[in-house]
């Protein structure tokens, strides 16, 4: 679960606003609120930026009813009964995820063992990549240490285009049977 | 322009597949590849994928989200097709075509009239079976177009399969499909052939695998039919030759029927404690079909079944069970392919009088009676092959490939004949669309051509000159017009019958086929029409002109280039008229 939770915290960052520019621009929406603003496109903004948001939400509803799952009061069921829940929806959601976003680690390294910060590649530049934890120096950099955490950085995101019908915030549509 | 490429088209029941191969220049070796479809996969999601799934969703103003069933080439298609129709009609399937092949060659319906989605609610449009077929067809040759552009898929050299099972009005109505679809001159190419030429692709040194007086049976199990074909290892002047030397009945009987027993039975298992619904249903026989594989394939003695709960309560009503190997044993060997000796034959179950119009699917699922009844038919004894070829992703299970071989090879022991050599097969998936563009490929004279000719023996009703006795309708001869075997490219004349028309009224003749007299050459009366024959759809002609005219003729068989057979009227003077075969009647 650990992938999913991960990239669960990064949504809720995103939906709350608290995610770094960079990545929210790797997710396409800043670039997309850019062309929007331009003088030259004349139609109006059909979507809002946390559409993509909403939109994987959907997706990951839709694919593995995640969100039934994550809404779900879990007191008062036995652990093996969620645990077997779980596994399909993980099964599905990583699917899914791996679908339409690409992620990777940021030092793809062994975690507990001694690191450079170059391990990350280019990603080592990125303040906002490697995260210092511990005796970090005063000024706040160091040329390495424990792995802690490997990170998760996405790629890239492929999302279906919207389409003027679809309404991002309905993540999952009431169903009424007729017999 | 000429053609660039030779495409072959696997027009399935539950699934299409498209593999290409340029065409060489000169010497140059062929590479066939398959060609990805794109389509529809969730609302607003367009993909390519490796088969497109034989379905067509009619969507009503609420199924999809505005604007998100667009393709890439079609702003507003009427209908969806491929996964994401096979997805929501999961959910409502009074909107969803599924079979549309099977009812194709159904005869006990009028295949041009709009009789599908089969069980839509009143006011939900229908089309009829030859037009799914053309759907399927066009969305094939847009997504090709697309991908492709300056390289119209119109344009190429078009091979499309059918069952060998498939009868003269099935393929005329598949051969309709595709030129309603703008495609002209397909060529059409039996099912267990195109397999065979993928093998054949595959081993280059084939002629040292299979010797002189070699069978071959190909057995053919996709998503919703059986179809076996016998070829036949010989030689001429040194040379090996390959022919195609019977075809097995229509057989509505495939992996979903697998599937779909085994959903039954978890269903029953869990009909103590819960009722499901559509949805778990739904799940329940993906979960099932995940299941077979996974226990075929393994080791394990049990796969488990968890269905998440209904509504938006996920933990609360999951229901978890397993399904275990020997339930999969039981079901899939001895209810699909029971051991059995050679002499059993399938079971018939009479049908009730008034049954509901559906399609006529096979009442006995032991595929090895029907394949036993099959080598029976082809003369003296029990026609044992030398080796079988498996195909169909059904196969993909090595333990049902080898039930299959454990029966036939029990079978050769009892007649005393050497054990049956499997041939290794393609990949199951996709050999058939291969063995098309193959094909394709050896019909432009690059390679071995399995010689076949038509599949069956055709002949038309003829009524007695028995004196009338009032009451009862004079007894039916048959009248053989056209040979099993007959070529492609050729012709031949009725001798013995000559036929009155009358100008200006349609003139009607019973038409009959049979898959196992092989031997009935044109001209010869069947003082009977017994049960080895099938009634198809009458053919009819209707000459034009003045009435009361009067024109003696004499009926003509010709199997077209590309394998379609045809009826003519031939008058004295040469002139010439087609018979057409009248789909609209229901044969009763």
């Amino acid at each position: 679960m650990a992938r999913v939770g991960q990239a669960f915290r990064a949504f809720f960052g995103i939906l709350s606003g608290q995610l770094p520019a960079d990545i929210a621009q790797s997710f396409g929406w800043v670039r997309r609120d850019a062309v929007k603003s331009a003088p030259a496109a004349p139609p109006p903004p059909a979507h809002k930026p946390a559409d993509g948001a909403l939109q994987i939400l959907g997706i990951l509803q839709r694919d593995a009813r995640l969100v039934d799952f994550l809404m779900e009061d879990l007191n008062g069921f036995e652990d093996e009964q969620v645990g077997a829940a779980v596994r399909g929806v993980q099964e599905q959601a990583k699917t899914s995820l791996a679908r339409y976003v690409k992620l990777a680690p940021v030092i793809d390294g062994v975690e507990g063992v001694y690191t450079k910060v170059e391990a990350a590649g280019p990603l080592a530049k990125d303040g906002a990549a490697i995260k210092f934890v511990g005796n970090v120096p005063a000024n706040g950099k160091a040329p390495g240490g424990l792995l802690r955490h490997k990170g998760w950085h996405a790629q890239s995101v492929d999302l279906p285009k919207l389409s003027s019908g679809q309404n991002p915030a309905v993540v999952a549509a009431a169903e009424i049977e007729i017999e | 322009m000429n053609a660039q490429y030779v495409i072959g088209v696997d027009l399935g029941t539950t699934n299409c597949g498209v593999a290409a191969a340029r065409i060489p220049a000169g010497d140059e070796t062929a590479q066939v590849e398959l060609v990805p479809v794109a389509q529809l996969i969730n609302p607003g999601e367009v993909s390519e994928e490796p088969l497109l799934p034989s379905f067509l969703f009619a969507p009503g103003t609420n199924d999809f989200p505005a604007g998100s069933t667009t393709l890439p080439w079609d702003s507003a298609p009427r209908f969806v097709t491929g996964t994401l129709a096979r997805k929501r009609g999961s959910e409502t399937a009074g909107r969803l075509i599924a079979s549309a092949k099977s009812w194709l060659s159904y005869a006990g319906v009028d295949r041009t009239s709009a009789l599908l989605p089969a069980g839509a609610a009143e006011g939900v449009a229908r089309i009829s079976p030859v037009e799914a077929s053309r759907r399927y067809l066009e969305h094939l040759r847009d997504a090709w177009n697309h991908a492709r552009p300056g390289v119209p898929f119109e344009q190429q050299r078009i091979l499309v399969t059918v069952p060998a099972s498939f009868d003269a009005v099935a393929r005329d109505l598949t051969e309709r499909a595709a030129a309603d679809a703008g495609l002209h001159n397909v060529v059409l190419l039996e099912e267990p052939q195109a397999a065979f030429y993928a093998w054949l692709a595959r081993h280059e040194d084939w002629r040292h695998r299979v010797s002189v007086g070699d069978t071959i049976l190909v057995i053919d199990v996709g998503g919703g039919t059986t179809d076996f074909t016998l070829i036949a290892v010989t030689a001429e002047n040194g040379e090996l030759r390959l022919e195609r030397v019977a075809v097995g009945d229509h057989i509505l009987l495939g992996g979903d029927n697998m599937d779909l027993a085994l959903a039954r039975f978890v269903e029953e298992q869990l009909a103590a404690k819960t009722r499901l619904d559509t949805m778990q249903l739904f799940a329940l026989w993906q979960q099932c079909r995940a299941a077979k594989e996974a226990l075929l394939a393994g080791t394990k003695a049990d796969h488990p079944i968890t269905l998440l709960g209904k509504g938006s309560g996920l933990i609360a009503g999951t229901i978890k069970t397993k399904l275990a190997r020997a339930s999969v044993n039981q079901i899939l060997l001895d209810g699909f392919f029971p051991e059995i000796p050679s002499t059993e034959v399938p079971q018939r179950q009479r049908r009730a009088a008034l049954a509901e119009i559906g399609l006529p699917y096979a009442t006995d699922a032991g595929i090895t009676r029907h394949l036993a009844q099959f080598l029976r038919r082809q003369g003296d004894g029990l026609a044992m092959p030398t080796h079988v070829l498996f195909n169909g992703g059904v196969f993909q299970a090595a333990l049902l490939r080898e039930r299959l071989l454990a029966v036939l090879n029990a079978w050769a022991a009892e007649a005393g004949r050497p054990p049956v050599r499997p041939l290794d097969g393609e990949d199951l998936m996709h050999a058939v669309s291969r063995g098309a563009a193959y094909y394709g490929l050896a019909r432009q004279g690059r390679g071995v051509r399995i010689r076949g000719g038509i599949a069956q023996t055709y002949y038309v009703g003829v009524e007695s000159s028995m004196p009338a006795v009032p009451g009862l309708a004079a007894p039916m001869k048959a009248l053989t017009v056209a040979s099993f075997g007959m070529e492609e490219g050729t012709s031949s004349q009725v001798p013995g019958r000559e036929f009155g028309l009358r100008v200006g009224e349609p003139a009607e003749f019973r038409f009959f086929s049979s898959a196992s007299r092989k031997h009935d050459e044109p001209g010869f009366l069947l003082d009977e029409v017994g049960s080895e024959l099938t009634e198809l759809s009458p053919v009819e002609v209707e000459l034009a002109g003045d009435a009361g005219g009067f024109v003696p003729v004499v009926l003509e068989s010709a199997v077209t280039e590309t394998g379609v057979l045809q009826l003519w009227c031939v008058a004295r003077d040469g002139r010439r008229w087609k018979l057409e075969f009248n789909v609209r009647e229901r044969v009763s």
